[in-house]
């Protein structure tokens, strides 16, 4: 999953404002317990993601993180201890001990699979689809070259190591001796093979890199990246990313989209909650309302 | 066919023997009692004679629907009830520590089902001497009356003197209650399935079972902040950090319960003289027992077991 270049306002910013936009919906998922609060984030993520024009990544990515949030939806009532309102005595179940599953750990198991899927759209397809890794990459070398560095190989290698891989498996299967599907121990050589190749062409790259002045002090070696000017998209992304931690920071202060588990649930829905929600969704889909420039 | 309706049916009830079902369950038929109280029964937090219960509830759900509860992994281990939490206190460990019937559970409270008539009493103190205190007499009549994990157990009343007063007190005020318990001398037996009450002094009753052995060695060994000096004619009374605190003589009363390691739990009423003993046999009654973990008895006055720290 990498990120396609398309028209949308999103992409038309610039990557760190896309970046902390995607993060800003992450940290509002992870923030909320409420429902409402989280359904509301839940509609702004895939907005956002078809606005985008990414929602087809986001529809791979719910094909991994819907069962992802099925199995935690399930577990947490098994595991959870709390709550009043039985629904299912499974008795005495060998180390878990005797296991009642009540309807508040059901409901909290549901919530936090919901929200374990919220974190797979945001963190994962819509920073993943929308934000030029490369791009990002650079402007952080501003901060820390050996990180940025660091970084932008790893993200590199990961699709070199696989097409090594495959490579390697398809050179195996030739042999005589191979069968169809590799074994386990079949399995580790390539896997030996891929890492020990890797080892190598680290030292290469690390001793190329060296020769080309990456380990000389900044200011000796490289010039700057230059300095562009923000556009209105940047600003509209980068406001939208500073108002939903602002609204999800003022909801905890107010003491609004507060939410119990256990051992009851509490999740009241007032005006407060349902002005948050309509505000999250607002702030985080408006900036795609200024389409002014953007080519289809 | 048949084979498979026999299967689904066996399946069936091994699903119901097992406790399995949709639901809450059936409340208990009697009412539920919990007490919530602080250092070793001395400040009452809570006191409900009706705890309100919902089908097949546990000690936790229960105190959960009666009072403010915190928990701590993942719901298992109560860290503070109305606003009492455990921790350290003065540099001492405290903690909260329940018990159903006066019996110290060996399982977690969302492991222990509720019956009907149980006293439930949730105690937060001190544990830097021991956290196990595995029987305390503080839910007299439990549980003689309504026994343990839901069934009742024979109970023995074992006397040095079958004839004495104090002996004949002790069963009577059981009978009362609408306990059927057996009046015997003091037996060796390993007591298997009964509760048994042991009534005469202490020359008399130590040494015979594993359960006085271990109130002879301490609160550490038996959970009762109480022993008796070698002669057994006086009774060193403990406070909660296992310090001598007082020194009761002659006449003085004791009544404490103790359990050992896979057995029922064994009570003492005793003295340190015949007098001390027939001081115990009056107090062994609810009024005077309630809340507390041990009692003595010096002059007539109670004195509770292990003695309140003055701050």
């Amino acid at each position: 999953m990498s990120e396609t270049r398309r028209a949308s306002p999103l992409h038309a910013a610039r990557a760190p404002v896309a970046a902390a936009y995607a993060c800003a919906l992450l940290t509002a998922a992870l923030s909320f317990e409420h429902p409402l609060a989280l359904f509301a984030v839940a509609v702004a993520i895939v907005g956002a993601g078809v606005l985008a024009g990414a929602g087809r990544s986001l529809a791979r990515a719910a094909l991994f993180g819907v069962p992802f949030a099925v199995m935690i939806a399930l577990v947490n009532p098994l595991v959870a201890r709390e709550g009043l309102n039985v629904v299912l005595r499974l008795g005495e179940i060998g180390p878990l001990g005797q296991l009642d599953v009540t309807r508040e750990s059901l409901v909290f198991g549901a919530i936090l699979g919901l929200r374990a899927l919220l974190v797979v759209l945001a963190g994962g397809a819509l920073l993943a689809a929308t934000v030029n890794a490369d791009e990002l990459l650079r402007r952080f070398r501003r901060i820390s070259v050996r990180s940025a560095l660091t970084a932008a190989l790893a993200v590199r290698l990961v699709p070199v190591l696989g097409r090594d891989a495959r490579r390697l498996a398809d050179a195996r299967r030739c042999r005589a001796d191979a069968s169809e599907r590799p074994g386990a121990a079949e399995r580790l050589q390539i896997v030996r093979a891929v890492v020990t190749g890797a080892m190598d062409r680290a030292l290469d790259v690390a001793a190329t890199l060296e020769v080309r002045g990456y380990a000389m002090p900044a200011a000796a070696g490289r010039g700057r990246w230059p300095r562009q000017p923000w556009s209105r998209h940047d600003i509209a992304f980068g406001a939208s990313a500073v108002a939903l931690l602002v609204l999800a920071g003022g909801a905890h202060l107010l003491g609004i989209a507060t939410f119990h588990a256990y051992p009851r649930t509490v999740a009241p829905v007032g005006a407060g909650e349902w002005l948050l929600a309509v505000a999250l969704v607002v702030v985080a889909l408006l900036p795609f309302a200024d389409r002014r420039g953007i080519v289809p | 066919m048949w084979d498979k309706r026999r299967s689904v049916a066996v399946a069936l009830c091994a699903v119901a023997v097992a406790g399995c079902g949709t639901g809450p369950g059936a409340s208990p038929k009697e009412d539920v009692g919990l007490t919530v109280t602080r250092d070793f029964g001395h400040s009452q937090v809570l006191a409900l004679d009706r705890a309100q219960v919902r089908g097949a509830d546990t000690v936790m759900r229960v105190l959960q629907r009666n009072a403010m509860v915190g928990t701590r992994f993942g719901g298992d281990f109560v860290q503070e009830i109305n606003g009492v939490k455990g921790g350290r206190r003065a540099g001492r460990p405290v903690d909260w520590f329940f018990y159903v019937n006066g019996i110290q559970a060996d399982k977690g409270a969302t492991a222990v089902d509720v019956h009907g008539g149980d006293r439930l009493w949730w105690d937060h103190h001190d544990w830097g001497v021991t956290p196990d205190i595995p029987a305390a007499v503080g839910s007299f009549p439990e549980p003689f009356l309504h026994g343990i994990d839901g069934k009742r157990l024979p109970v023995r009343v074992e006397c040095d003197d079958p004839r004495a007063g104090a002996c004949g007190a002790v069963a009577d005020k059981l009978i009362a209650l609408g306990v059927p318990a057996g009046r015997s001398s003091l037996s060796r037996s390993a007591a298997d399935e009964s509760l048994r009450v042991l009534v005469g002094t202490w020359q008399r009753l130590r040494g015979r079972d594993a359960e006085s052995d271990s109130i002879d060695e301490g609160p550490r060994s038996s959970g009762v902040y109480a022993r008796f000096d070698k002669a057994g004619t006086q009774l060193n009374v403990l406070d909660a950090r296992g310090r001598v605190a007082k020194s009761l003589g002659a006449g003085t009363g004791f009544v404490a319960a103790t359990r050992a390691r896979d057995r029922q739990p064994v009570w003492f009423v005793t003295g340190t003289d015949e007098a001390g003993v027939q001081s115990a046999a009056r107090a062994f009654d609810e009024s005077v027992l309630s809340n507390r973990f041990a009692l003595a008895i010096s002059n007539d006055l109670p004195v509770s077991v292990p003695l309140s720290e003055v701050p």
